[in-house]
């Protein structure tokens, strides 16, 4: 159990710089996810954590130790690789006692420790298997299995779920969370889904082109995005973004017919969540193009003006394709026209 | 090779030599003045001297030969009992008496006299003003000579040939007159103990001495005295002269070297005018023209140069002798240069060299085992004929395989090619060996004996188990060798694989370049280096040591004198040669491995060498076991490093099986049959291990 702590994180490779002053403190037993496009350097973020790779500059700190300068070994972290990294020759009760047998603690302690995580991941008929042997979900809990059993300050997660299927991976996202409060160690989670983000993580920190994007809880992100990739990025489908022109109480898209009774002066982006939307009343006026039915709620995608905006509303929705519809907007997003940033 | 065809005369002369050089063009001189005279064609061919014999000894009982050869007298018993050449029908006279005599055998002369040549006591002008007449002055003059680097005298010592001087003053010969040899008597040892003394003792010689080594001190002016003979004279740079050998004083007889006579000799059904040319080229005109133009030292008593060089050949020819042509004296040779090169080492007394001396040539000469009847292998083998024919019948009656072999027969066309091949590179010669393996063969007997061979191998029946000439022994020594070096090549390839995978390495292709340099050089040139480089006295490796040990000077290393370090030398040129392979392959292995896995164990807490331990070496494992099981076969049969770094010394003892099977086969004797079985042997011994090593892995992996 442990903090985290980063200051000023730098990391290069050679006249490339991957990631630019990371600042985050993580707290003891928080679930913290990283997440962010490919090549946006999370993992590579995650990896100088655990001393895999050399931080170009700043400073690493976890619990009360300053640990950049030490090998991964003496830092006390565990990490789950995203290919899940198992020993191919050893079984899965080797796999997972090995890094007890690395401190040469005594055999009863180790099969102990071991049969305790397999109990906890329900791994107890596999024990004797060999990685070859089982699925990608079985070796997946595998790999967390070995993390486990060696009670280290901080998890590290690569990307632990990509390579599992749909269903099985909304399973293991609800074990993941049960297993946090359980074991109660800090976890850093790195993944490029962010529904894994909003609902495994207390906060997230969203990472763009080495640069942090915003550090928050889901709930800060979604409602308050600091600027329009964390606000496109978090929640799915995405933030419709609209050119605007705002005046006296009153703003105009670009394009569009009509004026929406809302606060706002000069140009502006302006972001609507699909959700944010009044169907069937209001200043807009659009025509539905495609319908996609959820079951219990509906995906519209209708033209307005030179945009396709998606709405989503709940069944039934009683408009198909082909229909003009009218709409409104509820919350509501600014953003610079220019940078992106909240306004 | 030219060939000069002139005109086209009516009965053409073919006239087969090893000249080259000024006494080609003598040669061809002489055969165009014969031309012009007589108006019979000549046509001379130049065959290399290496192969010359041999293919004298192919072409002529089949009748592609030619009329007329010309050949050095020491093969002569040989050629007559193969019924290669014709007696002359008169003694020719006119000639040196010693010339006639060396090519006379059962009172017929079998050649005209040519030329002949010994070796004499060969000194620098420059140094020298007198040469010596006695050995006591040989050595007082060859003292004044030595300094730093400089050396009093230098001849190829461990050469029977150039030994034999030394062992007819002592009163020694090497076959006795009735045949056979007996070298096992003082005066043998006698000889040995000068040779030693001049060549180790008194410090005027440089250490195994080879002909290039000699010639190149020579030239540097750093040697006074050269035991050689003419043919040591015509490159050099520095000017040479020429004395007869002195005589040693101990006894106060000369030093009496062999004589060898070249003569023209007839084929029988030789075109006519043969005789009529080889009498020209041996007497009058045609000696003249061998003695201005080509130099030779002529056997016509008319005919004496002035040229001091051959005024010398002439003087020396008085007390020389003729080399023995019976070919029982290849197995004295043999015999007497082993001898002579422990006795130089040091490794064994002068008497003890005798006696070593007289085993050796009785095991070479040993006479064939018994012969055994042919007839039940012959049963056997049509049997064993006759029983798989009958099982592919019985097989083939069955209609599934009848049909798959119809379907596929096309598919056997396109490996046709492949197994003809394969049958002739692969399966003939084994089975020919195999064949040849129950056969014994001496001085171009055959005869069929059965499994005396292996039995006579396998039971060690001539000398004893540890003796260094048994089976079991070399068996030992060849298993020592493997072992030691196939761990020395995984240690080492392993140990660089790993290197060059750490970050910290800059310039890795330079690196990984520079060690493949060892595997891609042929190895036989390495070899030769190494060799070169363990030179008791020159070599680099005895100057590194000295220098490593802070001596100030080369250490005086005998590399070759004592086992232990003769195999260390094999060992170290060979681990040089082979640690590339297991680098390579290694290499490609930690490729193969993902570099998530150590990352894992990284994480884990493990130190390197438990992760190496526990993860990286058993992923290793599988891929490295095909190599070092291909690595210890090729090693096992290793000849070019044995053979040309240590070339089995000391006595035969760092031999592995391989180099040993050579031995037999053409070193001792011409045993085929016996080496034949060896190889046989060898093969069994490697079958054995490459089964056994199928199982320890669990798959067919060879």
């Amino acid at each position: 159990m442990a903090t985290v702590t980063l200051r000023s994180l730098r990391k290069s490779y050679g006249t490339t710089q991957v990631l630019q002053h990371v600042d985050l403190e993580i707290g003891d037993g928080e679930y913290l996810v990283l997440v962010g496009p490919s090549g946006c350097g999370k993992s590579t973020l995650l990896r100088c954590i655990a001393g895999l790779e050399e931080i170009s500059g700043g400073e690493l700190h976890i619990g009360d130790r300053r640990v950049d300068q030490l090998a991964p070994r003496d830092r006390n972290v565990a990490m789950v690789f995203q290919s899940y990294a198992l020993y191919p020759h050893m079984t899965v009760r080797q796999n997972m006692g090995f890094a007890l047998r690395v401190k040469k603690r005594p055999a009863a302690e180790i099969d102990a420790a071991v049969m305790e995580a397999a109990r906890m991941l329900e791994l107890e008929p596999l024990l004797d298997r060999y990685p070859g042997q089982m699925s990608g979900g079985q070796r997946q809990r595998v790999a967390m299995g070995r993390a486990i059993v060696r009670r280290p300050d901080v998890f590290l997660f690569d990307e632990p779920l990509s390579n599992l299927d749909a269903a099985l991976r909304h399973h293991m996202r609800v074990e993941l969370k049960r297993l946090h409060r359980r074991l109660k160690t800090t976890i850093v989670h790195v993944t490029h889904d962010q529904v894994e983000a909003l609902t495994l993580a207390d906060r997230i920190l969203v990472l763009n082109g080495g640069v942090v994007q915003q550090i928050g809880s889901p709930r800060e992100l979604f409602d308050t995005p600091a600027n329009i990739f964390v606000a496109q990025f978090i929640g799915s489908p995405s933030m419709n973004l609209f050119p605007a022109t705002g005046a006296g109480g009153e703003v105009t898209l670009e394009g569009v017919e009509g004026a929406l009774e809302l606060q706002g002066e000069g140009r502006f982006t302006l972001g609507v969540r699909p959700t944010d939307f009044v169907l069937g009343e209001g200043p807009l006026v659009g025509e539905v193009d495609v319908v996609e039915s959820l079951g219990a709620e509906a995906l519209l995608h209708i033209l307005l003006g030179p945009y396709t905006v998606v709405v989503q509303a709940p069944e039934p929705v009683g408009v198909v394709s082909g229909d003009r519809v009218q709409l409104g907007v509820g919350v509501v997003h600014r953003f610079d026209i220019q940078e992106g940033n909240r306004l | 090779m030219i060939s000069l065809v002139l005109g086209a005369y009516a009965a053409e002369i073919t006239v087969w030599h090893a000249y080259r050089g000024a006494e080609e063009e003598a040669l061809e001189q002489a055969a165009h003045q014969f031309s012009e005279q007589s108006g019979h064609g000549v046509r001379l061919v130049g065959v290399p001297s290496g192969a010359y014999s041999s293919k004298l000894e192919t072409a002529i009982p089949r009748g592609n030969g030619p009329d007329l050869f010309i050949a050095s007298h020491d093969n002569l018993g040989k050629w007559t009992t193969m019924g290669m050449i014709e007696p002359l029908v008169l003694s020719p006279t006119g000639h040196i008496p010693v010339a006639v005599d060396a090519l006379t055998l059962d009172g017929k002369t079998w050649a005209q006299p040519l030329a002949y040549k010994s070796v004499m006591l060969l000194y620098d002008p420059a140094r020298i003003d007198t040469p010596p007449t006695t050995t006591d002055g040989l050595i007082e003059l060859a003292h004044q000579q030595v300094e730093e680097g400089r050396y009093g005298l230098a001849w190829q010592a461990s050469e029977p040939y150039f030994h034999a001087g030394f062992m007819h003053a002592f009163g020694a010969r090497a076959l006795e007159p009735g045949g056979g040899a007996r070298l096992d008597t003082p005066e043998h040892a006698a000889a040995m103990a000068f040779s030693k003394r001049l060549a180790s003792d008194e410090g005027i010689a440089p250490a195994q001495p080879t002909g290039a080594l000699i010639a190149q001190l020579y030239d540097e002016g750093r040697v006074g005295f050269v035991i050689s003979g003419p043919w040591f004279t015509a490159d050099r740079s520095r000017a040479i002269a020429a004395a007869p050998l002195p005589i040693v004083s101990e006894t106060g007889r000369p030093m009496a070297p062999y004589l060898t006579v070249e003569g023209v000799f007839e084929v029988p059904g030789a075109a006519d005018g043969s005789a009529d040319f080889a009498r020209y080229l041996a007497l009058g005109e045609g000696a003249a023209v061998r003695s201005e133009v080509g130099q030779q030292a002529v056997s016509d008593l008319a005919i004496q140069s002035d040229a001091p060089m051959r005024v010398a050949m002439a003087e020396q020819a008085r007390t020389a002798i003729p080399m023995p042509s019976d070919p029982d004296v290849a197995n004295a040779f043999e015999a007497l240069a082993r001898s002579l090169r422990a006795v130089q080492r040091g490794t064994l007394t002068p008497e003890q060299g005798a006696k070593s001396a007289q085993n050796y040539y009785d095991i070479l000469s040993r006479p064939l085992p018994p012969a055994a009847d042919p007839r039940p292998w012959l049963v056997g083998v049509a049997l064993l004929v006759l029983g798989f024919l009958g099982w592919v019948g019985f097989q083939l009656r069955e209609p599934e395989l009848r049909a798959r072999v119809r379907r596929h027969g096309r598919d056997y066309l396109w490996i046709l090619p492949a197994g003809l091949a394969m049958s002739v590179l692969v399966v003939l010669p084994f089975v020919t060996g195999a064949a040849v393996s129950l056969f014994a063969h001496k001085g171009g007997e055959w005869r069929f004996v059965g499994l005396a061979n292996f039995l006579d191998i396998a039971l060690a029946r001539d000398w004893p188990v540890t003796s260094s000439l048994s089976f079991v022994f070399t068996l030992g020594v060849t298993i020592l060798w493997t072992t030691v070096n196939v761990i020395l090549h995984v240690s080492i390839g392993l140990g660089l694989a790993l290197l060059l995978r750490e970050p910290w390495v800059r310039l890795r292709s330079v690196w990984r370049a520079l060690l493949i340099v060892p595997w891609a050089v042929p190895n036989y040139i390495t070899a030769l280096i190494w060799k070169g480089m363990f030179h008791a006295q020159f070599g680099a490796v005895n100057a590194i040591l000295g220098f490593l040990l802070m001596r100030g000077e080369p250490i005086e290393l005998d590399w070759f004198a004592q086992f232990s370090t003769a195999f260390c030398a094999n060992l170290v040129t060979n681990t040089w040669l082979g640690f590339p392979f297991m680098m390579v392959v290694t290499l490609g292995a930690l490729q193969s491995i993902p570099r998530d896995l150590e990352e894992a164990a990284e994480v884990d807490g493990a130190s390197w060498w438990f992760s190496f331990r526990y993860v990286t070496w058993p992923l290793l494992k599988p891929a490295l076991l095909p190599a070092v099981i291909l690595g210890s076969v090729w090693t096992f049969n290793m000849f070019n490093v044995i053979y040309l770094v240590s070339a089995g010394e000391p006595n035969s003892s760092t031999e592995i099986l391989i180099s040993e099977a050579y031995r037999w086969a053409f070193s001792r004797g011409n045993r085929y049959g016996y080496a034949a079985a060896y190889a046989v042997m060898i093969f069994g011994v490697l079958l054995v291990y490459s089964r056994a090593a199928n199982r320890l892995v669990g798959e067919k992996v060879i």
